[in-house]
């Protein structure tokens, strides 16, 4: 992207999470993480299985407390954001309930939000209408394929219309013809409501074709060992990926990354 | 101060504090039973006075005090359960795996098991009784019928579960069907096998018990209905309910033990297709970490 | 492995005709005395089938009596052991340190067995009532209600806690309040755990109705009938009562399949 003098929204700082394996011993999913992330920048963490990436996004989303160094989102705590309810988190899995509806499960957070039968309603019909899967508002969850139950999970995030989105590995278990419609669909949505995006993935492709900016992490210990900026032209479509540019910008990444097996 | 929150914390703390809490709610009813009965020891002991009972040398009978009298009738009891819940396990194992070999066999069957399920088997040992005759071979009897039922569902479920991909596996091994079955089957039914056991194990021992109640011959039943008609000690009667139920529970966890001993890897929960590792923050909060699955141990 | 070409419809028919054949057949052997020669017993005490059916038919009046009686110990124990067993395994779910322990205990007290705890029932309501049908009736409710309890709690214990992952961080995603995430998210998840749980209590609540009938003092009861005539040695009189107690435990269970059926078509898998 340009030079611009862009707002801050995360600033992260010597962030360090020492874990206590069964045994006692520490590990160190994280150390000395310093990053800032603009707004309605779209941002990947990318690294393999055991790099700290899942655990960076957790500390973001105040699932986790960190044990050095500290996160703010415009000028407050992770903790602050997620109780005045304006997180949106997808995780690996679709995470919806059996017994509800899909209509249903999109409403989930405004009913905890307390919002109004109508209101929900409304909302929930067009987070659905977004992702294309209106017809199956009053289907269950176990009738929907994975890529649609994902698509449900995406919905259901953006219902409260919050500040970040926050999405942990959402697409990994999904076909390649269905993660490229997706990529498409998440490209967007992401257009139309310009979110502060953080993707967590390993796939380095994926990272590259659909973010801003890639922070490559390494394992053993989990730290960030750079960023990549990706200045291909938006909005990208799925042949941007024959080009050279992409090439570069893949190997570019993969170079980046420092240690550790796959 | 710091050592009052390391006890506290540990694991076993939050039991500890049920059992006691048990104890004092035992006692205080106990209490508030001797003010108000004749005869308190009838309706609720002091714990105090039933470990009494236990250790002392009083002869309640010809010739044994208490503990022994409960002792030794406890091992009749005990032995013919043992042998019923073995009969049970065997043979509801047995039919488990017919039933999944024949499907026919599953059909015919399948009804039926679940009749024995709904109906009161318990209900029924003085008939089962009449029929055979002889109160050993009754109490054999019952106590087989009430294991083989978990037993068999057990086992079944635990063939039932193995997903078709292993199947699949073995055939591209050309494995033939005796293989499939000793190296997948049998042991993917191990852990439900053992459910079945927990479940048996103590409904096997309360059959025993009853069937002495109907005939008396010097089981735990018989001391149970003469204590309770008085021809003997009440005391005899609190030691039966008490070693009845801590059997009870020691029988389940033994199941626990002996499948423990079988089957030595320790289990990572696994949920769904992702194995969850969990670790503890610096505050020893168990938080999920996800990806450290690979940890050097 | 099955190789798949038997026609669907008669695999479809096999579920319902072999067992009916089974029974058939053994109606038919004990009808005409076979199978007394298998259990080396006679008529006498295992009648014919249709001296049973007649026995019932004549005693038609006193059979519903006792089973009434049976029927309402079951259902009433069963119902308040349930909905107390219930309650305790949500506060279990919600002080979590101290509910698990709390559930081991439970889970321990389900392998007491019955007949050390109906004479314990019987003893402890002999101040109940000046009438001794009302005090065996209170002992006997008690005894399935405590059996009932261990089996609820520990059952709903584990649909409240035992969720899909992420479900509860996604919970905190929201800031849902522990109250909020327990109606919204465990409650409804714990539903078939219910059912499983039921499925076992409603045949052990006929049981220890029935066991516990021959501890308490007054006379009445299938299971005491059942006692009582065979010590009598009036077998068919005993058979009745046996018919009647699995007629009992069969429909009770059949009623159980149904509300299952209905409640949970939600969560059927696809």
């Amino acid at each position: 992207m340009t030079n611009e003098k862009r707002e801050i929204e995360i600033r992260i700082k010597d962030l360090g999470m020492l874990f206590k394996d069964s045994r006692g011993g520490d590990i160190a999913a994280l150390t000395g993480v310093n990053l800032d992330i603009y707004k309605g920048e779209f941002v990947s963490l990318l690294g393999p299985s055991g790099c700290g990436k899942t655990t960076l996004l957790r500390l973001v989303a105040d699932l986790l407390e960190p044990t050095e160094g500290s996160i703010h989102i415009g000028d407050r705590l992770p903790r602050e954001v997620r109780l005045d309810q304006k997180l949106g988190m997808v995780f690996q899995s679709p995470v919806l309930f059996d017994w509800r509806t899909v209509k249903k499960n999109v409403e989930l957070p405004l009913e905890v939000m307390k919002f109004e039968k109508n209101e929900r309603s409304k909302i929930a019909d067009s987070m659905l209408e977004m992702v294309g899967l209106t017809k199956f508002a009053n289907h269950y969850p176990n009738q929907l394929s994975g890529g649609m139950q994902q698509r449900v999970n995406i919905a259901r995030s953006l219902a409260v219309r919050p500040e970040l989105l926050l999405m942990d590995e959402p697409f990994s278990a999904l076909d390649e013809f269905t993660k490229e419609k997706l990529h498409e669909d998440l490209l967007r949505i992401w257009k139309k409501t310009n979110k502060t995006v953080i993707f967590v993935t390993h796939n380095i492709q994926e990272a590259v074709f659909l973010s801003d900016r890639v922070c490559v992490l390494s394992p053993h210990p989990g730290r960030l060992s750079g960023i990549v900026d990706i200045d291909l032209q938006r909005p990208r479509e799925i042949g941007i990926k024959e080009t050279a540019r992409f090439n570069e910008l893949v190997t570019k990444v993969r170079n980046t990354f420092d240690g550790g097996s796959l | 101060m710091k050592t009052i929150n390391k006890i506290t914390s540990q694991k076993w703390f939050p039991m500890l504090v049920w059992l006691l809490a048990a104890a004092v709610i035992w006692e205080l009813g106990a209490a508030v039973v001797d003010a108000s009965k004749r005869t308190p020891e009838n309706v609720l002991p002091h714990i105090w006075q039933i470990v009494g009972a236990a250790y002392s040398s009083r002869r309640v009978n010809s010739g044994q005090t208490a503990a022994q009298l409960v002792l030794a009738s406890a091992g009749k009891t005990l032995s013919r359960a043992a042998v019923g819940f073995l009969i049970g396990t065997l043979s509801g194992f047995v039919l488990a795996l017919i039933m999944k070999i024949s499907k026919i066999v599953e059909k015919t069957i399948f009804p039926y098991l679940m009749i024995i399920q709904m109906i009161p088997i318990l209900g029924m040992a003085p008939i089962i009784l009449s029929i055979t005759g002889d109160i050993n071979t009754s109490r054999v009897v019952i106590a087989a019928i009430l294991t083989f039922y978990p037993v068999a569902t057990g086992t079944l479920a635990g063939f039932n579960s193995v997903e078709h991909e292993k199947y699949d596996l073995m055939y591209s091994y050309a494995a033939n069907k005796f293989t499939v079955y000793t190296k997948v089957l049998i042991p993917y039914s191990i852990p439900y096998f053992f459910t079945g056991l927990k479940i048996a194990a103590p409904m096997a021992i309360t059959a025993s018990i009853l069937v002495d109640t109907l005939q008396g011959d010097g089981g735990l039943g018989t001391l149970l209905s003469q204590s309770l008609k008085h021809a003997m000690s009440i005391y005899v009667f609190w030691l039966i309910v008490i070693f009845a139920a801590f059997v009870g529970i020691f029988s389940s966890k033994l199941m626990e033990i002996i499948e423990y001993l079988v089957l030595p890897h320790k289990r990572i929960r696994i949920f769904g297709k992702e194995a969850a590792v969990w670790a503890a923050d610096a505050k020893g909060k168990k938080v999920f970490c996800g990806e450290f699955m690979r940890i050097r141990r | 492995m099955r190789r798949v070409h038997e026609n669907t419809q008669v695999k479809a028919a096999e579920t319902v005709t072999l067992p009916v054949l089974l029974g058939v057949l053994i109606l038919i052997l004990w009808e005409t005395g076979i199978l007394h020669k298998i259990l080396h017993t006679d008529t006498f005490t295992l009648p014919l089938p249709d001296r049973i059916l007649m026995i019932m038919a004549d005693n038609a009046g006193k059979i519903t009596a006792n089973a009434g009686a049976t029927v309402a110990v079951a259902v009433i124990g069963l119902t308040a052991g349930s909905v107390i067993g219930y309650g305790i395994a949500v506060l279990a779910a919600l002080f979590r340190k101290w509910g698990t322990s709390g559930m081991g205990i439970v889970a321990a007290c389900n392998a007491i067995p019955i007949v050390a705890l109906a004479p314990v029932m019987t003893n402890w309501t002999k101040d109940v009532s000046r009438d001794a049908s009302i005090r065996s009736m209170a002992a006997k409710i008690l005894v399935v209600t405590i059996v009932s309890i261990a089996n609820m709690s520990f059952n709903a214990f584990r649909g409240l806690t035992e969720l899909k992952p992420f479900s509860e961080d996604l919970m905190t995603s929201y800031a849902a309040t522990k109250r909020e995430t327990l109606i919204r998210l465990r409650i409804p998840n714990s539903v078939p755990y219910i059912f499983t749980a039921l499925r076992v209590a409603v045949p052990s609540s006929v049981i220890s109705a029935l066991v516990s009938e021959y501890f308490a003092e007054y006379i009445i009861g299938v299971g005491r009938q059942i006692r009582e005539n065979i010590v009598l040695a009036q077998y068919s009189s005993a058979w009745a009562y046996i018919v009647a107690a699995c007629l009992i435990g069969i429909i009770l269970y059949g009623i159980l399949m149904i509300v299952e059926g209905v409640v949970l078509k939600k969560h059927a898998k696809a």
